[in-house]
């Protein structure tokens, strides 16, 4: 299966199951879209009076050779393998720990109804963090490298417990051998010297939340009296990352049916001095007034490509910045097996509520039908981890025949649960914003392989 | 090659036999993900 596509002036094949990826000029790009259909004469006669005979000899002659190679029209020989790989038990490898179902702002996108948690605020206590730790240590077999993310609400809220439990870990890192990889996600309210020092010396990564322009970020992240947060936040967030050496960080927006030129957030986020950059879209109710529509897609797609030309136009005068959607590693990506198998939720990671109910992850927090269990008892639900467990590529109807099934995994379970009812489907909105980001992003690595050929 | 560039060498393919021994990945992305033997 190959997939080819022109961005921003590059003619680009993709050979899906090699992974392979060419640019090409024009005489190739034709000859590729014809080649399985047709033979070589009648290729031949095809595109004989677009180009002409040497040229088009030497075309074929190159995508035979590629094919020859297995690095175009390689076959899909992987379903059993992948099976058999999901089968294999699994470890817990993550944590998401909802330190605080509280929050000092009222997002009006926030899966936790504005901060309000249908009206059950609760902080977790240190001892049921303690014992959420102590499962991830108790399951994670041989595995050394463990991750906690610290998430709400808002964090900062409870940050002693916070401060507490990083201190636990540290202490039972020594004695179990393991290494606990710390991060936490902020709407900065609360972010001071004191935060900034403890998050620069224990987080291997944070989060900052932060929409892109004033009038964006107020209109959807206010405070509860109805002001917004940008102004309070934003040379805070400046501050912290530059504390960070504008590494180990993301500042991360959402963007709506409300922004949908969030390129301009984009930018402006990079404007202000910010070097990793992540915009999402909203993930809400087909009811919200911000939802994202199917008829916004095509405007969506173009924003992508306009951000894709923009950023490797300021890579050619330095002024790079990353955004996360895309990030892609042609080179030291992971094996087919991680790639064909999923994210890992409700079998390597769990999300942890202040109570110490156990879910698949944050996103299903609430949904009471897919509590698994508790950080005491460990998982009881095993159905549901088997159900999680099943969920791979080949179990998906639609992901089967995608090119960017490779790069995206399947897409995530809890969005296909949330339109369909069944985390084996696909959120088809998301399906169509994520291909366009694959094909930006092989574009810009198509676009920095150009200019450093040029130097 | 005259018409082609190929901008990689990891083939998927070469994975099957060396891989399957990772981070959990959310929407780091599976396709920015760096795989832990490859360090």
């Amino acid at each position: 299966m190959v997939h080819q596509y022109k961005n921003n002036g590059y003619n680009i094949i993709l050979d899906v199951n090699s992974g392979a990826i060419h640019v090409v000029d024009d005489v190739v790009y034709d000859v590729v879209a014809l080649w399985e259909k047709s033979d070589k004469s009648c290729i031949f006669e095809k595109l004989s009076d677009k180009y002409d005979k040497k040229e088009l000899e030497e075309a074929i002659e190159e995508v035979a050779a590629l094919e020859a190679r297995e690095e175009l029209f390689t076959k899909d020989e992987y379903q059993d393998y992948v099976m058999e790989f999901k089968n294999r038990p699994t470890v817990v490898k993550a944590l998401c720990l909802h330190i605080a179902h509280d929050c000092n702002l009222a997002c009006r996108y926030c899966f936790a109804e504005e901060g309000e948690y249908h009206g059950k605020r609760a902080l977790m206590s240190f001892e049921v963090g303690k014992a959420a730790l102590d499962f991830l240590i108790a399951n994670s077999g041989s595995r050394r490298n463990l991750e906690v993310d610290f998430f709400g609400g808002e964090p900062t809220l409870n940050f002693q417990v916070v401060k507490d439990l990083v201190a636990y870990g540290r202490e039972q890192e020594k004695i179990h051998n393991k290494n606990f990889r710390f991060t936490l996600t902020t709407n900065g309210v609360l972010l001071n010297e004191e935060i900034m020092e403890f998050a620069n010396r224990e987080m291997a990564n944070v989060v900052l939340s932060i929409d892109g322009r004033k009038e964006v970020n107020d209109k959807m992240r206010p405070f509860r009296n109805g002001t917004g947060s940008y102004d309070l936040i934003v040379p805070k967030f400046q501050k912290f990352a530059d504390s960070r050496n504008q590494t180990n960080y993301y500042v991360r927006g959402t963007f709506t049916h409300h922004n949908l030129d969030f390129s301009k957030d984009v930018l402006h986020l990079a404007d202000l001095g910010f070097k990793q950059v992540s915009v999402e879209p909203v993930v809400a109710q087909e009811t919200d007034d911000y939802a994202i529509r199917k008829e916004d897609v095509p405007v969506i797609l173009e924003e992508y490509d306009k951000l894709a030309a923009e950023m490797a136009d300021r890579h050619q005068r330095g002024e790079d910045f990353t955004f996360f959607h895309f990030m892609i590693d042609l080179e030291g990506g992971p094996c087919v097996a991680k790639r064909l198998s999923g994210c890992g939720s409700g079998t390597e990671y769990l999300a942890v509520t202040p109570w110490g109910d156990l879910y698949p992850c944050h996103q299903f927090v609430g949904k009471e039908e897919f509590c698994m269990g508790n950080v005491t008892d460990g998982v009881t639900r095993t159905d549901i981890r088997e159900q999680f467990k099943s969920c791979n590529v080949y179990a998906k109807e639609k992901c089967r025949e995608c090119f960017a099934r490779f790069y995206c995994s399947g897409g995530c379970a809890a969005n296909s649960y949330n339109f369909h009812g069944d985390i084996h489907s696909a959120y088809e909105i998301g399906c169509e914003l994520q291909k366009k980001r694959v094909e930006c992003a092989i574009m810009l690595k198509a676009a920095e392989a150009e200019r450093s050929k040029e130097r | 090659m005259k018409h082609v560039k190929t901008l990689n060498t990891k083939r998927l393919q070469n994975t099957v036999k060396k891989g399957g021994c990772c981070q959990t990945s959310c929407q780091c992305t599976v396709g920015n993900q760096t795989c832990e033997q490859s360090k």
